[in-house]
């Protein structure tokens, strides 16, 4: 008795479940046909990751209406870890997004080798851009996906504990050490750093004048070049220098990017080790800190040869799967106008790669400047093996952990090899 | 311990000072285990209260204000009550399946002969030892072949396979120590399997079943692989999934996702109570074995 | 014999939803294992056991990765057992007090793990962390550590936040199972004279083997595949120092774009989480006492 109730409960569960699933199904189907006048409605999903980015992207959204009611645009937004994971397993069905974001470097050469998107070579729209800054995006000669965002991954500064210590942004090694020696003697921690993308990010700016040419680390990759030669050993030996003369704020492998970032919203130090990305939210913790942008010279003033590093990243591609290519290249030509991206960037805070891109907020405007300076497209995404990379972000957390430039790097040579064998 | 619990209970006679004793004895370690637990939660209570701002300038401290503003925010999205929806429904489907389907193959290798028993248990649990993470791929790809993409049914169906083998894992573990004698004494009786599964077997399981019905409970409800992989229209979401707009690369609104968190406990909390009757009726049941 | 083919209907519907959505899956990745697939492209060679070989000979992290499970392992499974029966002993009892203290253990377990990720990563924060705070506070400065940053410390704080987020959550199997011991039992003990000790020795703990095998081998299972948390607070850093298993596979499918060789790593996952459960059970049950 007991358990045919059961039983029957179950079979009733299971039916009214089947029933809600079932509905819920169905219900979006209609309502898209019905929705405009006989024309046919479309729905393309737009996969990424940036949740900072949602609203922004529904303002975008709800103008594109106004002028292609027909194409409805689902984002679909999952956090940059799970977004990895995801996207992989969906590109490889027929249920994949129609318009989605890769991190250029190993990522979007993985994917492109898999052969997941569709060619936008000779769009229209690619002219609203600096060709450099496109390069991210092609392999082959073809244009498969397009950077939108334009970091530069150098320090952020805080102008007003400068201006307290007296400083200026030095242009030579010897000026970096005195400026953040001036820092220090006025009770300024001077550069905050975090060991979660701290050295990913910090390790661009002091390797762009220290690699012998500027693919160093492509070269480090095919096996030509070694993390063991001088020019490696150097950045890790002047790493070490800023750490052991107390340059950066204690514990540094312990401090995570959030706790890093709400030292630097509090004004207990004077650089963040991280990029341009992060000024616009550290103006919402902080209203009134004035920030700007510099990177450490790590040569006499008179031989650098680069001033700072940029990435073109938030790469935007289409699925070479989907049937709805035209909407999505429709929704991209859209994105991409100046007035458009300059709505995005004002609301989102991020610096873009369009061209004619008008910015207001002073942040925004003093990435800008950077617009016009020597920047080196950041070497580390010029890898494409995952774990040279990680082999190289390595000995740089090992330095900082203690261990002597030299072991750190033969580890990491090590490693290397074991990787592109 | 609960020897001298229940010595308690039953002789008033004792003095009063031996009581205090043992109470605090026994209070104290609960106590600071309660704070150490408190602490941080309450941290997670109070970032509900302010703003990224605030959260971050502060992030241990007590709220400025009492502000319900993240609540509000979180429920001006009217999905929101949708997706909470979707939660309830996948949830109770899937763990009240993976309950009705695990005991039941409890049952059955508790009842079998010992090596096909093992057989069979080795079959099944050895999928809790499987790392998810190698398996989304091909789970997805299967989903895409069945047109199960995108469905509830096609999450609950992954959900069950993946969950059933804790569940056949925790109430076999038990089963295996019920008193064979009653089960015995109904199979010479000439009852059936599904008698003796409905009638002595669940009452007995009391406990049992209301564990890892809790545990199911909290897993499945928490669970964001799954949805993460097989859901993609707004209106079918789950709460972990739609909280997870709130993630960003660089900046993350966690006072918007703890908020949705709080809400989203609260049931669960309300499950775990309530299923604690059902430890009141182990508890007869086990006196009956006396 | 006849007998048990009326059991057959209670194992098939589970064990086919299983097999399909489950185990076939299963199969199919694990075979994936002897080829050198990236996880994505259309095609791959078969490489043998060239992954396997690689990865028990030539590959340092992943020795170091099944190092750091292995203490993740013995910290979690000790401690949070411990702590479990400890307080399943003092809440055994169904008292308003008790149903409290319960939920209140369990609360955490309920919080997604991104939550907790945050919170005990302000918890052992260097500058801005609580944890050191507090030491300060009690003049135990010597006490203070880098909790995330100190590569023989990191896995330890890791483990800290994980018992932190399940004891009240396999409390609750030890619960049950104390509320499984007949009463009389204990009733036996107090007229024959055991002391609390003898009654624990004697009574609760042969009749909790049960409980405590589950218990064990759960936590054991719990701490091979915490994922999610390690994820969220150090991503396996510093220097791979808090790189478990799980970690590292995930690593190796979807940043390394080597999934065949995660799927030979979780092959081993299989091998060494099933071991060690084997050998759990080996010792647990040899205290086992079952009463007819």
């Amino acid at each position: 008795m007991n358990f045919k109730k059961l039983s029957v409960l179950a079979i009733v569960v299971l039916l009214v479940g089947a029933f809600v699933v079932g509905c819920g199904g169905g219900n979006d189907e209609p309502a898209d046909q019905g929705a405009d006048s006989g024309e046919k409605q479309v729905t393309i999903r737009f996969a990424h990751w940036r949740g900072e980015d949602k609203e922004a992207f529904e303002k975008v959204i709800a103008k594109f209406n106004e002028e292609y009611p027909n194409i409805k645009v689902q984002q679909d937004i999952s956090g940059s870890e799970q977004y990895r994971a995801k996207i992989q397993a969906e590109l490889q069905s027929d249920a994949g997004p129609d318009v989605f974001t890769t991190f250029p470097g190993a990522h979007f050469a993985t994917l492109q080798e898999a052969g997941v998107y569709a060619d936008l070579s000779g769009a229209e729209f690619l002219d609203r851009f600096s060709p450099h800054l496109l390069l991210a995006g092609q392999a082959d000669g073809k244009q498969y996906a397009v950077p939108y965002q334009l970091v530069f991954n150098i320090p952020v500064y805080n102008k007003g504990l400068f201006e307290k210590a007296g400083v200026e942004p030095a242009d030579s090694w010897e000026g970096f050490l005195e400026m953040c020696q001036t820092l220090k003697d006025n009770g300024i921690t001077p550069i905050i750093f975090d060991s979660e993308i701290g050295p990913g990010q910090f390790m661009n700016p002091m390797l762009m004048n220290n690699m012998p040419t500027d693919d160093a680390l492509t070269r480090v990759e095919k096996g030509e070049l070694k993390l063991t030669d001088d020019w490696f050993v150097k950045t890790l030996a002047q790493f070490k220098e800023l750490k052991d003369k107390g340059f950066m704020q204690d514990d540094v492998l312990g401090t995570r990017k959030a706790g890093a970032a709400a030292l630097f919203a509090q004004e207990q130090g004077a650089m963040l080790a991280q990029g341009s990305y992060m000024m616009a939210s550290n103006k919402q913790q902080n209203p009134d800190i004035k920030q700007g942008l510099l990177a450490p010279i790590t040569v006499p003033a008179d031989q650098a040869k680069y001033e700072g590093i940029h990435t073109s990243t938030f790469m935007i591609g289409i699925n070479a799967k989907s049937e709805k290519q035209e909407a999505a290249k429709k929704f991209m030509e859209f994105l991409f106008r100046p007035e458009i991206s300059a709505m995005y960037a004002n609301v989102t805070g991020q610096m873009l790669t369009v061209n004619g891109v008008e910015y207001e907020s002073p942040e925004l405007n003093e990435q800008a400047k950077w617009l016009e300076k020597k920047t080196l497209f950041q070497p580390r995404y010029t890898l494409t093996v995952q774990e040279v990379e990680d082999a190289i972000v390595n000995s740089i957390k090992d330095v900082l952990g203690g261990m002597s430039p030299e072991e750190a790097a033969a580890k990491a040579q090590e490693e290397v090899e074991r990787s592109i064998k | 311990m609960s020897n001298s619990k229940l010595d308690l209970q039953k002789a008033d006679k004792k003095p009063k000072e031996n009581i205090t004793k043992v109470d605090i004895w026994r209070q104290f370690p609960l106590l600071i285990y309660a704070i150490i637990i408190i602490t941080p939660l309450s941290l997670v209570f109070f970032a509900t209260f302010k703003n990224l701002k605030q959260l971050y300038s502060d992030p241990l401290g007590v709220p400025e204000s009492w502000s319900l503003a993240n609540y509000k925010a979180l429920f001006a999205n009217e999905n929101m009550l949708i997706y909470f929806k979707n939660s309830v429904i996948v949830t109770c489907i899937s763990v009240f399946s993976i309950l009705l389907l695990a005991s039941m193959i409890a049952y059955a290798i508790v009842r079998l002969p010992k090596w096909i028993g093992n057989i069979v248990f080795g079959f099944v649990v050895v999928g809790m030892m499987v790392p998810t993470q190698v398996n989304m791929i091909p789970q997805y790809l299967l989903l895409d072949r069945l047109n199960l993409l995108d469905k509830h049914l096609g999450l609950i169906c992954v959900t069950v396979a993946t969950f059933l083998p804790i569940a056949v894992f925790i109430l076999t573990g038990f089963m295996k120590t019920l008193p064979k004698g009653l089960i015995e004494a109904a199979s010479i009786d000439g009852a059936s399997h599904w008698q003796i599964y409905s009638r002595v077997m669940l009452p007995l399981s009391g406990p049992s079943l209301a564990t890892t019905a809790i545990f199911c409970f909290v897993i499945v409800w928490n669970d964001l692989l799954y949805p993460l992989l097989f859901i993609k229209s707004d209106s079918l979401k789950t709460m972990p999934l739609a909280l997870l707009e709130f993630q960003g690369q660089y900046l993350t609104n966690y006072p918007m996702i703890f908020s949705g968190v709080v809400v989203a406990s609260i049931p669960m909390i309300i499950i775990y109570v309530f299923l604690q009757r059902y430890f009141i009726a182990g508890m007869t049941a086990g006196s009956m074995k006396g | 014999m006849k007998k048990y083919w009326g059991l057959l209907p209670f194992i098939i519907p589970g064990v086919i939803l299983y097999t399909i959505f489950f185990a076939i899956p299963l199969v199919s990745s694990l075979a994936l294992s002897f080829t050198d697939w990236n996880g994505i492209s259309p095609d791959y060679n078969f490489v043998g056991l060239s992954n396997y070989v690689e990865m028990i000979t030539d590959d340092p992290i992943f020795h170091q990765t099944f190092g750091n499970n292995l203490k993740y392992m013995f910290f979690v499974v000790i401690f949070q057992t411990l702590f479990a029966l400890i307080f399943a002993m003092f809440l055994a009892k169904n008292s308003k007090l008790n149903v409290f203290y319960r939920a209140l253990f369990f609360f955490p377990t309920v919080i997604a793990s991104v939550s907790v990720a945050f919170i005990w990563i302000f918890v052992y924060d260097p500058s801005i962390g609580s944890l050191n705070t507090i030491l300060k506070l009690f003049g135990l400065d010597f006490l203070k550590q880098s909790w995330l940053g100190d590569k023989n410390i990191a896995i330890y704080s890791l483990a800290i936040t994980q018992v932190w987020m399940h004891t009240g959550q396999v409390m609750i199997i030890f619960i049950a199972g104390l509320q499984s011991i007949p009463k009389s039992l204990y009733e036996v003990a107090r007229i024959e004279g055991a002391s609390r000790w003898q009654t624990f020795r004697n009574v609760t703990w042969p009749l909790l083997a049960p409980a405590a095998t589950i218990v064990v081998a759960y936590t054991t299972l719990q701490s091979f595949k915490a994922f999610d948390l390690i994820l969220a607070m150090t991503d396996g850093g510093p220097s791979y120092a808090t790189e478990i298993l799980s970690l590292f596979i995930y690593h190796e499918a979807f940043r390394n774009f080597k999934f065949g060789y995660a799927a030979a790593s979780a092959v081993i996952f299989l091998i060494i989480v099933s071991l060690i459960t084997i050998i759990q059970f080996r010792i647990l049950n040899a205290n086992k006492v079952t009463y007819n």
